[in-house]
């Protein structure tokens, strides 16, 4: 949880991989990295078992690269694909039992704040639409009914994908999968207009086609719930084996998915983007200049 | 045997999108070289795959076909690579990273 703890012991440097001495030298930390510089820095993030091709891999590869501080950042998951890469990264990981992530983030960003008072510490959760929308969706209301400070991605795919394709709740109405084979005889669940009635104050859906755009929306969910309220992302990570998406067409899909049913949208709530502006220069939310009085004469 | 990306360097180091790198979905695979490209006289660097790392997807094929239409990556069987990228051969300079290109895979 700090620029301490990623470097080398003394005397331990040539014994260290070197995927670690990589990390040290020349990872992200304590600089300010962006996604147009990706290729050329040493990524927090490392092989993972996920499937070639997966388009939550993308996706969470983008959020890492995005966290405004990720030597101060804390993940926490729970079951489902996305722990698999999330835990494999140079950021501590918490994994909840199924679907209490959003308690667990709860006490973890109370319990830094106590300790750490006003040094920024972030928590971010990361979890598939069953552990968000469906087994954990009361500890994620309730978080947000709290106005819990911590950002909550949902890692949308649209099917429980680790356990062989049954229908979730953010599945959409007639999709037949495997183990759904009658097809799914109720609507998506609208979690977006939820976290709005529930007071999150930044509610944002993205697809990862378009990485300057997640490293826009991540950055400014983590640097809102630092101080303002629960931030919510819902990202389109298609999951190329339970839809049947050759892998080489993933981006395509996620291309007609956007168009389809996932156009971006934001929802910035007032007291944040005072906060923003104020805090962070963005210039969007900065107050008009009024507008110049025509002269008459 | 099995497929991995490989990127025509000729191509990539005119155009130089750097769209790849951003669209693979395994981490610290697709790499940039600034000098890459530069050595042999191009303006530009060029992308490159770390072979070790790359799980063959394709996806990178897709985006240069389609998102920059520069038709650079092609997938190729590993053992017909002529020289590969591994990563314990990779460096990293302050600016961009430095492929070492010496030891490939095929024997």
């Amino acid at each position: 949880m700090s620029l301490d703890y990623v470097k080398f012991s003394n005397g331990f440097e040539k014994f260290m991989p070197k995927e670690y001495r990589d990390m040290v030298e020349h990872g992200p930390f304590g600089k300010k990295v962006t996604v147009s510089q990706m290729g050329s820095f040493k990524e927090v993030l490392e092989e993972h078992p996920m499937c070639a091709g997966c388009a939550m891999t993308l996706f969470i590869r983008l959020a890492m690269i995005a966290f405004p501080n990720p030597e101060d950042t804390i993940t926490v998951g729970t079951a489902g694909c996305g722990r698999l890469a999330i835990s494999q990264a140079a950021i501590p990981f918490v994994y909840g039992n199924y679907g209490d992530q959003n308690g667990v983030a709860s006490g973890l960003s109370r319990g830094l704040r106590l300790r750490f008072g006003d040094k920024p510490k972030d928590v971010v959760v990361m979890a598939g639409d069953g552990g968000t929308a469906d087994i954990g969706f009361q500890q994620v209301l309730h978080s947000w009914f709290r106005k819990e400070r911590f950002t909550t991605i949902m890692l949308d795919n649209e099917v429980y994908g680790n356990t062989g394709g049954q229908e979730s709740g953010m599945t959409n109405r007639g999709a037949v999968l495997k183990m759904a084979p009658l097809g799914k005889k109720f609507e998506k669940m609208d979690m977006l207009q939820m976290a709005k009635v529930a007071g999150c104050a930044y509610v944002a859906t993205v697809v990862p086609n378009n990485p300057r755009r997640v490293e826009s929306v991540i950055k400014k969910a983590v640097l809102i719930a630092r101080e303002v309220g629960s931030t919510y992302i819902q990202a389109y990570t298609s999951c190329n084996i339970e839809y049947a998406i050759p892998t080489d067409k993933v981006m395509e899909d996620a291309k007609t998915v956007e168009n389809d049913r996932y156009q971006f949208t934001e929802y910035v709530s007032e007291e944040a983007k005072q906060y923003l502006a104020e805090r962070y220069g963005y210039k969007e939310f900065l107050p008009k200049p009024a507008a110049a009085i025509p002269n008459k004469a | 045997m099995y497929l991995v990306a490989d990127i025509s360097v000729e191509i990539c180091a005119s155009k130089s999108c750097k769209l790849c790198t951003q669209y693979c979905p395994e981490a610290n695979t697709i790499l940039y070289s600034e000098e890459m490209g530069k050595e042999r006289g191009f303006k530009y660097g060029s992308a490159y795959v770390a072979v070790d790392r790359c799980k063959g997807c394709a996806q990178c094929v897709w985006v240069c076909d389609n998102m920059a239409k520069n038709n650079a990556i092609k997938m190729i069987m590993i053992d017909q690579l002529p020289k590969a990228a591994l990563t314990d051969n990779i460096t990293y300079g302050e600016k961009s990273t430095t492929a070492v290109l010496m030891s490939p895979v095929v024997g």
